[in-house]
């Protein structure tokens, strides 16, 4: 627990000179106002400017700035947009998957009776693939999962089967498969956080007063860890919906994604396809994020989720 | 020729030019950093800015300044044309650069809107000009559709494909024609093919197969219309779904990868690629093909920023120019990378000269004869059709499909 947290929990009337300090500054009128300028000259504005480029067209690699919805046309013609639905489903599947098996995990990690050393020692191991280069971690599944890949090479050595199995690479299993490796630790990292700080006087009351443990873990862990995992679904979601280096090279050029559409979009400058194409996954995106947010306030408050981060 | 992931070796990427191509920050980061900016006037001294394809560069500069007295401050940029033209145009980086070197295409929209500066044929530096043939000097490298001449041919290649000669039943020795047929529609090569992700690298061989099967006729085939482009990615979508192709790959370290690791027969790449593969499997386990139908063929071209003819180094600008014609860059570039360019005899007389060995002297005349006999076929690239959007708009398709 967090010195912050502590001195809250200290004093009597919930605040302390830090969280007094705080909503005095929220009291002067001039931070409201200088956050929203703020905010629109570097987040609103290039946006704007982005989605009206949209409206432009590229021709012999000069952009003609002479509006039209033909962008916005060729987007649908050529079937890219798909590029973004199909971008915006895996995304959504590996963040499914890493929340199945991360919460588990994570809940393991935190309350599951491990020591001091076994938890620091997987902390390491989580966080140590953040350190090495994502291109040289993911090529090397090429060689375990090729046709005459490790992991054909033995089963048809062993006689398990006749033929190597192709699926393993160069499908969208493979990119999945790269993907969840990944992202393992963005979904872990922040659900063990929130977790770990459920105090276990609660979860002690809980049994006291006759809980089975799935009506614990449903009833008071899950809801306190909630912060936890919104924090891992934005943290996952967001990279990969981005992601480039799995599709690349586990998709063997079969799995188009938003990074090789508009990577391939730039070989020609056409910034307004990439304008159109960005601009419709924000849109997306922002969909997604209401759908969330309606949902988080069913359960509390969602700048929760940031001072679980904090501890 | 794409190659976004690269990171290591042959083309001698660095990692730190690779990093400052790949961002969105490029522009700006190649700024800051391209080495020997001062923003002072180049002066009289003997160096000459360079900045373009890692893959025009010596391994060691300093081999030319003990020739010819002047010195490269040479700066890499990535294959990606896009990134290319906002770098030079966006960055206005003629203030500082005196040499750009690019794959074929950027002189046609470059040229023409003055950033580059005409190549002056009568420069006194520019002294092997006479000499190199209009096969090199005057090819759609280093031209504009109208003729203006806007650079100096350095180096190029006809790039096909790279296969298992007993893989496809072809014997080992021979330098028989093959059929583009086993990249899109053999039989025996289905699911066994991999083909290049890039429009710009994929897309012109197909539509050189199919005219050379007499399935179609196109106007430029570099330079593919709606229609044209519609009809070769119909095609590739149609080979795709049969099955034709087991991945589609972006990058040189693939290419290698996917040959050494026998993953598949036949591959549309880049020479130097079958050469790193036989370096694992053994000599001759892989060729690189002489083709029925034609290749992709290539070159690099130097040009000249219009910014420089203030300059009072010009006279050294063209010394290099000059340098990159010769026999001593062109046995270098050859030796170390395998691809050819204009006075190739300069580079055997070269070797001869300098005691190489007689097997290196026989691999550079190889090189010679091979470059010889492809460049006789369809058809030049070019980075920068203008029809461009169109055609990456089609290969969206077949990518999707």
């Amino acid at each position: 627990m967090s010195a912050a947290l502590k001195a809250e929990a200290g004093s009597p009337a919930g605040t302390t000179r830090w969280t007094g300090g705080l909503a005095a500054m929220s009291g002067r009128n001039w931070v409201v106002p200088g956050f929203l300028v703020i905010w629109t000259l570097i987040v609103i504005v290039p946006l704007v400017v982005l989605f009206s480029y949209s409206f432009f067209e590229t021709k012999h690699f000069q952009t003609v700035y002479d509006p039209s919805f033909d962008t916005w046309i060729s987007l649908f013609q050529s079937g890219r947009f798909e590029v973004t639905l199909r971008s915006l489903r895996i995304a959504l599947t590996v963040t499914a998957i890493e929340l199945l098996i991360g919460y588990p995990f994570a809940l393991w990690l935190a309350k599951g009776g491990t020591t001091k050393t076994t938890k620091a020692v997987v902390l390491a191991l989580l966080t140590i693939p953040f350190f090495l280069d994502l291109s040289s971690r993911t090529i090397i599944w090429r060689a375990i999962l090729g046709q005459n890949g490790l992991v054909n090479s033995i089963l048809t050595g062993t006689n398990l089967i006749d033929a190597p199995i192709e699926w393993m690479l160069y499908t969208e299993v493979s990119v999945h498969f790269g993907m969840i490796i990944a992202f393992f630790p963005t979904m872990v990292l922040p659900v063990y956080l929130a977790i770990n700080v459920i105090d276990e006087a609660l979860i002690e009351a809980s049994e006291d007063l006759g809980a089975t443990p799935f009506q614990t873990l449903k009833n008071v862990i899950f809801p306190l860890s909630l912060p936890g995992v919104l924090a891992g679904i934005v943290f996952t979601l967001g990279p990969a919906l981005a992601a480039w280096v799995e599709p690349s090279m586990l998709g063997g050029g079969f799995v188009n994604l938003l990074s090789n559409s508009i990577e391939s979009a730039y070989t020609a400058l056409k910034y307004p396809v990439v304008a159109a194409l960005s601009t419709f996954i924000i849109l997306l995106l922002a969909v997604l994020l209401i759908i969330m947010l309606l949902i988080a306030r069913r359960f509390g408050d969602l700048s929760s989720t940031f001072r679980v981060l904090k501890s | 020729m794409k190659d976004k992931f690269s990171t290591t070796s042959q083309l001698e990427l660095t990692r730190r030019t690779m990093l400052r191509a790949a961002g969105g920050l490029a522009g700006a980061a190649a700024l800051t950093s391209l080495p020997g900016m001062s923003g002072v006037a180049q002066a009289a001294t003997a160096t000459v800015n360079g900045y373009g394809v890692t893959t025009a560069q010596l391994k060691d500069w300093s081999v030319m300044t003990d020739s010819i007295g002047v010195e490269m401050d040479f700066a890499g940029t990535n294959n990606s044309v896009g990134v290319f033209l906002r770098d030079v145009v966006a960055s206005q980086l003629g203030d500082e650069v005196d040499i750009f070197i690019f794959e074929s295409g950027t002189e046609d929209i470059l040229g023409p809107q003055g950033v580059y500066l005409p190549i002056d044929e009568s420069h006194p530096e520019l002294s092997l000009w006479e000499r190199t043939s209009d096969d090199w000097k005057r090819s759609a490298v280093v031209q504009d559709p109208d003729g203006n001449q806007w650079g100096v041919p350095v180096i190029g290649n006809a790039d096909s494909f790279g296969y298992f000669p007993d893989k496809l039943g072809v014997d080992a020795d021979s330098d028989e024609e093959i059929s583009w047929s086993v990249m899109f529609e053999d039989d025996n090569t289905r699911g066994r093919v991999a083909y290049d992700q890039t429009w710009t690298y994929s897309l012109g061989p197909a539509a050189l197969y199919l005219q050379g099967k007499g399935d179609a006729t196109f106007g430029d085939i570099a330079n593919l219309t709606r229609d044209e482009a519609k009809m070769v990615v119909d095609f590739l979508i149609e080979r795709k779904k049969a099955g034709q192709f087991r991945t589609l790959h972006s990058a040189f370290e693939e290419q290698v990868q996917l040959l050494a690791n026998k993953e598949v027969d036949v591959i549309n790449c880049w020479e130097p690629a079958v050469r790193e593969a036989n370096l694992k499997l053994g000599d001759g386990a892989t060729k690189y093909a002489y083709t029925k139908e034609g290749y992709f063929k290539w070159g690099h071209g130097a040009y000249i920023a219009s910014q420089a003819k203030d300059r009072d180094n010009l006279d050294q600008i063209y010394k290099v120019l000059n340098y990159f014609l010769g026999g001593e860059y062109r046995a270098l570039q050859a030796r170390d990378r395998g691809y050819a360019g204009p006075n190739m005899d300069l580079g055997v007389a070269y070797a001869e000269e300098q005691g190489w060995s007689e097997e290196e002297i026989a691999a550079l005349k190889a090189t010679e004869a091979k470059v010889n006999r492809k460049f006789a076929k369809p058809y030049v690239s070019t980075t920068t059709p203008s029809n461009a959007d169109v055609m990456e708009e089609e290969w969206q398709r077949f990518l999707n499909a």
